[in-house]
């Protein structure tokens, strides 16, 4: 080639290049391509009296609290910390970032395109906190709620955008001010060179009039060490002297000291304390002057979900059945707004409870779906050759492994009915008729089991309930539906291992009626806790069966005596509500807790004679009412009231 | 020679190519983006009615503590001496009833703001408690320090944020001040100087409920009356429109 041809077309080559490179610097904004990074040691600085020190008791300034937020939290004293259950509880997630020890933020990243597919945040007094920025979902409404939830994350700009759903209840500010279960909370982290400014909005329409945004900020610190506080507390009731089921709790109206705080803290107006949307707008200030706070017209913002709607999303009543993963050996089947509980194992299926009648065909079809796959799905050989071994030495074992099918799954084993509610016994006769057991007849005997079905085992006050017309309009339940096995005592154990663990039901006498039981999967660590237990609403209370809020509270006592939490009071033993979310310890704790302070508070009344009427426009459940109550449907915030009040007043 | 040749080409190229870029950009506040003026330039908008939200230190901002209150603030001994000597009625017989609406201290009372461009390259912060009002200069447009004031000199500057190409612009205001005259950080008379200089961030965040809010990072710097450089953040909710304006004059107590 001619040399200066050849020149010519390196030149043209390179000018070709440089117009390439050209191109692409044209088109981009002129911003780096990469966010900032937040990753490293980071220490609390920032000069504001909320942010420094524990706010004292009964100081709610700055938060827009409505009447059951301030109710809620002027009952709940700081010593509910020394409950067994709450003992190694990390800081709840709207106080993290205020609390003191420093933030660590680290990094995981994808290993092909090296961008941040998680973000850990950890705090002293805290545990790891995921922040998911891979794009997954969040989970469902009916999984776990833990004190840190469940975060994803996104960039927008500069700023990290965090957005966390399934938290605990918990408290704002350390001491006092109190959050339900069902707030969402946003974050937005933006770094300004050295600092990091974090702002947090809690949505928490049970308990605030709008949403509580506040900010704060972290200065850059490498040589920071943000230190792990380990729980090492004896799981002992600080409080309650030997009794371990103690719940602290100030009565309504009780707590006296809440403003003596102001006395070292004079300029501050004490109505002004109570917190309330109107207090955080700069024309509050007229209300100083003796302006009318009640007339006062401000701004307010409405939460960004219907708070409802996110209750019952726990447990929906869609007629679908969800299934959820536990355990171990265990499943949790939400058949249309009603919990059973699935192990799945070599020995078959063994069911707590059975949904209702009309939901019956499709939680069997889902039951077979959900045992295939776990029991059955064809799975890549993983055996060949002559190395594998097996009983028949060398005769294609590769082979014979990749033309073989699964083997059919076992059948439905056993039924527990936790209670007889037509809402868990339903499914019965279907599900049981689908079934096989073994020795046919029964074990137990007390109801010859008609034909090779599964064995169907709860208290014998189930069966009397079943077998007993109530005059009402129900039918008694077909034979095939009654229990086949049942017992009396406060405990009964299945006598075998069921798919390799022990299974022991637990009497829960007169809690929702007289034949409540809670059954524990000992090697699973899952407890079916029925009817005792909801996360959706207050325990339905049948009088007439005889039941009470005693035995509804001795029986969340029982499940937190058989519950052991994983780690800083969250995990472990999972728990299985008759309706409602999956749930742990703490969970029980404060549905326990909760009961607790109701019984106390109605009981007050009963001993000062207030009737019924007085005391429903008491309201003493005022403030759990936007979270568990309810006006309609079947099972009201009245008739609850109504059953406390009748169950107290006749043991009195 | 051809090499030199091509050596040439490549560097006007080149040359070409970083003055196109640097002049798309258009950001860096003050410096490099020329030919966009700020207010075209904006990664966010300011602009409109805001309200300040008393959620934090609200003992300390909705209502003005004692004397001798300083908590939360990073006074030196120098500082707490004249925080000591505070004497609202000696304020008001002076007639010095705005020294705790500095720019320090501002943001920080409770009140609306209405925000709106001055110019192009000015942004007009209006504040009805104590009817305040601050500049914030974008670049040139910034005036050349006169005698100090209450609100002092504001030079602002666009920071641009990260982002993935396609996206909408993000970022944040970055404003400085300085040239204040000395006031107070809290209306109980805690002290800042003259020789203050304030640097503030204003991020903006759309909330899940539809809300915008402005979140303003700030580090105030004192060398005479601080011990070290003070932080907090401060947080304002967008108002639709005007409702709630309440103008009001400064109040020394």
């Amino acid at each position: 080639m001619d040399k200066a041809l050849r020149h010519r077309i390196i030149g043209l080559a390179f000018l070709f290049a440089v117009m390439l490179l050209s191109i692409p610097a044209f088109a981009q904004p002129a911003r780096p391509a990469v966010p900032t990074d937040i990753i490293g040691e980071w220490r609390l600085e920032n000069n504001e009296d909320d942010t420094t020190a524990q706010p004292p008791l009964g100081d709610y300034t700055g938060i827009p609290f409505n009447d059951a937020g301030r109710m809620r939290s002027d009952t709940t004293p700081e010593s509910i910390w020394g409950t067994p259950e709450y003992q190694c509880r990390p800081h709840s997630a709207p106080h993290q970032w205020r609390g003191l020890g420093g933030a660590r933020i680290l990094k995981e990243q994808d290993p092909l395109t090296r961008e941040a597919s998680v973000y850990h945040i950890q705090f002293m007094r805290s545990l790891d906190r995921p922040i998911f920025m891979d794009g997954r979902r969040h989970p469902p409404a009916w999984a776990p709620h833990t004190w840190t939830g469940f975060s994803t994350g996104q960039w927008i700009g500069n700023t990290l955008k965090i957005t966390t759903t399934h938290l605990k209840d918990g408290y704002l500010k350390r001491g006092g001010p109190q959050t339900s279960d069902m707030y969402s909370m946003t974050e937005y982290l933006t770094r300004h060179v050295d600092i990091l400014s974090i702002v947090t909005v809690i949505d928490d329409p049970i308990y605030m009039e709008e949403p509580y945004v506040h900010s704060t900020t972290y200065a850059y610190d490498p040589t920071s060490v943000v230190n792990t506080e380990t729980c090492n507390a004896s799981a002992f009731a600080e409080n309650g002297g030997t009794n371990r089921h103690w719940v602290p709790h100030f009565l309504p109206g009780q707590n006296k000291a809440w403003t003596e705080w102001l006395k070292n803290e004079p300029w501050v107006p004490e109505v002004a304390v109570r917190g309330g949307a109107k207090t955080i707008y700069p024309e509050y200030r007229s209300t100083l002057n003796g302006g009318s706070l009640a007339a006062l017209n401000v701004p307010i913002s409405k939460s960004a979900f219907a708070v409802n709607q996110r209750v019952q999303s726990q447990s929906p009543k869609d007629g679908q059945v969800h299934v959820m993963p536990v355990q171990g050996n265990i499943y949790m089947l939400v058949a249309d707004g009603v919990n059973i509980a699935a192990s799945i194992g070599p020995d078959g299926v063994m069911l707590v409870n059975t949904g209702t009648a009309e939901m019956s065909q499709k939680v069997l079809t889902t039951l077979n779906e959900l045992v295939n796959n776990v029991m059955a799905s064809p799975a890549p050989n993983r055996c060949f050759g002559t190395r594998c071994p097996g009983t028949w030495g060398w005769s294609s074992p590769y082979v014979n492994a990749v033309i073989n099918s699964p083997a059919t799954p076992k059948p439905i084993r056993y039924i527990a009915n936790t209670s007889g509610s037509a809402e868990h016994i339903g499914g019965n006769e279907k599900l049981a008729s689908s079934g096989f057991f073994p020795r046919g007849g029964g074990f137990g005997s007390a109801v010859a089991n008609p034909g090779r079905a599964a064995s169907i085992v709860a208290h014998e006050n189930v069966l009397v309930r079943m077998s007993t017309t109530t005059g009402k309009a129900a039918p008694a339940p077909a034979a095939a539906a009654m229990p086949t096995d049942t017992f009396f005592d406060e405990l009964h154990k299945m006598p075998n291992f069921v798919n390799g663990e022990a299974v022991i039901f637990y009497s829960a006498p007169a809690a929702n009626t007289d034949g409540d039981s809670l059954v524990f999967f000992r090697g699973s660590e899952v407890i079916a806790a029925g009817n005792v237990f909801s996360t959706v609403s207050y325990p339905v209370i049948e009088l007439d069966k005889g039941g009470s809020i005693q035995g509804v509270i001795a029986g969340l006592n029982k499940i937190l005596d058989l519950a052991v939490a994983e780690y800083r009071s969250q995990g472990g033993t999972l728990v299985i509500p008759g309706h409602g979310r999956l749930s742990d310890t703490a969970d029980v704790a404060s549905y326990r807790n909760m009961m607790v302070m109701i019984h106390d508070r109605i009981k007050d009344m009963v001993d000062k004679n207030m009737t019924l009427a007085q005391v429903k426009a008491a309201r003493p459940t005022m403030d759990f009412d936007g979270r568990y109550g309810s006006t309609t449907g079947a099972w009201t915030t009245d008739m609850f009231l109504e059953a406390a009040y009748r169950s107290i007043k006749e043991k009195k | 020679m051809r090499s030199r040749t091509l050596l040439l080409v490549f560097a006007a190229t080149l040359f070409a190519t970083t003055m196109a870029t640097a002049q798309r950009g258009g950001g860096g506040g003050g410096g490099r983006g020329a030919a966009l003026a700020a207010r075209q330039s904006a990664p966010i908008d300011l602009t409109g009615y805001w309200v300040s939200m008393i959620t934090e230190d609200w003992k300390l901002r909705m209502v003005t503590p004692g004397k001798g209150v300083y908590d939360a603030l990073v006074l030196n001994p120098a500082g707490r001496k004249a925080a000591d000597s505070w004497d609202p009625a000696a304020d008001e017989k002076s007639g010095d009833l705005c020294k705790g609406y500095g720019a320090p201290a501002l943001m920080r009372l409770p009140t609306r703001l209405h925000v709106t461009w001055e110019n192009d390259n000015t942004l007009r912060v209006e504040a009805d408690t104590g009817t305040q009002t601050r500049m914030f200069y974008f670049g040139a447009a910034a005036p050349p320090a006169g005698e100090p004031s209450l609100q002092g000199r504001s030079v602002a500057q666009w920071e641009l944020a990260a982002g993935q190409r396609g996206q909408p612009a993000a970022g944040n205001l970055k404003v400085t001040t300085t040239n204040l005259k000395a006031g107070y950080i809290r209306k109980n008379g805690a002290p800042y100087s003259d020789k203050t200089t304030v640097t503030e961030f204003f991020d903006l965040h759309a909330l899940p409920n539809g809300d915008q809010w402005i979140s303003i990072t700030t580090r105030v710097d004192d060398p005479a009356y601080f011990s070290r450089t003070m932080t907090n953040t401060t947080d304002f909710k967008k108002l639709p429109n005007a409702t709630g304006w309440n103008p009001t004059p400064c109040s020394a107590r």
